[in-house]
């Protein structure tokens, strides 16, 4: 009996020392310090997991509307700080080329009228090619030699082989187009137009259709 | 002495029994709080990127319906680019010329100063963010533990008059 009850009780604190021991989680114990019930570990892995899933599926979303939005197409940039302009296609840069572009000077008329050549900033867009452009002489070309203005549909206004074989309509009468002062490209020498080189005024000019953006900052 | 060798062996056994059944429920518990413990792990790392990511793509969703241009700079490769909607204008590298920038932590930034300086040495000032310039620009204006950053003159020209204040730059690492 008393070797019984010996066995007993040296059983029962063993058990107890066990017990203790089962309860220290040695995993758990280094990240937290009072242990977590797997049922609450489970659901928090769950909520992580569902979380995950949620983000995944809306950012796929936005994914496929920025796609949506993303065309592809050819478009031009014409920076008028540094006078190039560049025929671009998604990340790819096709072509590169000196322009002249706006002078920013202002040209007065004694009648009160004046003019400040700058190319028109923004997001514009080709809304038409021509070849073999004729310039219609605008009124401020006549102020600025000092000429007397002739009528609206004087012969004098037309001039061709000024603006190279191509012309390429931006509105507003504003163009992409040639000029015979190459040695000013690269500049801010023109009325507000872009002026190219002959060779890559003939690539863009291919390039391009109705509808092209043209981005000028 | 038979009875006494049985109860020992009785209570031996039951002893046995009732720790190795213990002693399984804890290895499978440890198992699994292990294995639980590792995917919450992952499973975080992975929303924060995805956090980071859906950061990104919401201000290019902004940027597509602004009419504003932005700065794209992403630090690691040292390479920018100034943007109109989905659209890339410039492409433009520049050099880090002063602080650290280990406080520039991935996101927007706005514009909220344009400084014009003597001879073009011009600055945009993104906050107590980040300063941009042109090469040569002075360096004594503004506190240099702010990062600074210098495109070439030519390019910093450029993007100086491309941008407005309240203008976005998204900063990538």
């Amino acid at each position: 009996m008393f070797i019984v009850t010996r066995y007993f009780r040296v059983s029962v604190v063993f058990l107890m020392v066990m017990a203790i021991v089962a309860t220290y989680s040695p995993t758990g114990a280094e990240t937290v310090p009072a242990p977590r019930s797997i049922e609450k570990l489970r659901n928090d892995v769950q909520s992580l997991r569902e979380q995950a899933t949620q983000l995944d599926e809306e950012n796929q979303g936005l994914r496929n509307m920025l796609r949506d939005t993303d065309d592809n197409e050819l478009y031009l940039v014409v920076d008028t700080e540094s006078n190039r302009l560049e025929m671009r296609q998604g990340n790819t840069i096709v072509l590169t080329a000196k322009v002249g572009t706006g002078s920013r000077q202002v040209v007065k008329e004694d009648r009160g009228r004046s003019w400040y050549f700058e190319s028109p900033m923004g997001s514009l867009t080709v809304l038409g090619r021509e070849r073999n452009p004729v310039w219609i002489r605008p009124d401020w070309s006549y102020v600025e030699e000092n000429m007397p203005i002739p009528p609206k549909n004087d012969p004098d206004r037309f001039v061709p082989d000024v603006l190279g074989k191509y012309a390429i309509l931006l509105g507003n009468g504003y163009k992409i187009h040639g000029t015979k002062w190459k040695h000013l490209l690269g500049t801010h020498f023109t009325h507000g137009c872009v002026s190219l080189d002959d060779d890559n005024l003939e690539i863009v000019y291919k390039s391009v259709k109705n509808g092209t953006k043209v981005y000028i900052y | 002495m038979q009875s006494y060798v049985t109860s020992k062996t009785v209570w031996l056994l039951l002893l046995f029994s009732i720790l190795l059944m213990g002693a399984d429920n804890v290895e499978q518990d440890g198992e699994e709080r292990g294995k639980l413990l590792e995917q919450q792990k992952q499973l975080s790392v992975r929303i924060k990127t995805l956090k980071r990511q859906q950061d990104y793509l919401v201000f290019q969703r902004a940027m597509y319906a602004s009419d504003s241009k932005y700065l794209i700079i992403n630090i690691s490769k040292k390479t920018g680019q100034l943007k109109y909607k989905n659209r890339v204008l410039k492409d433009f590298h520049f050099k880090r010329v002063s602080g650290g920038v280990s406080s520039l932590t991935r996101g927007a930034l706005t514009l909220t100063q344009k400084i014009e300086g003597t001879r073009g040495r011009n600055i945009l000032v993104f906050g107590k963010s980040l300063v941009l310039q042109g090469k040569n620009a002075p360096a004594n204006e503004l506190e240099v533990t702010i990062p600074r950053f210098a495109l070439s003159k030519k390019d910093f020209r450029s993007v100086y008059y491309a941008i407005e204040p309240g203008a976005k730059a998204y900063i990538m690492r």
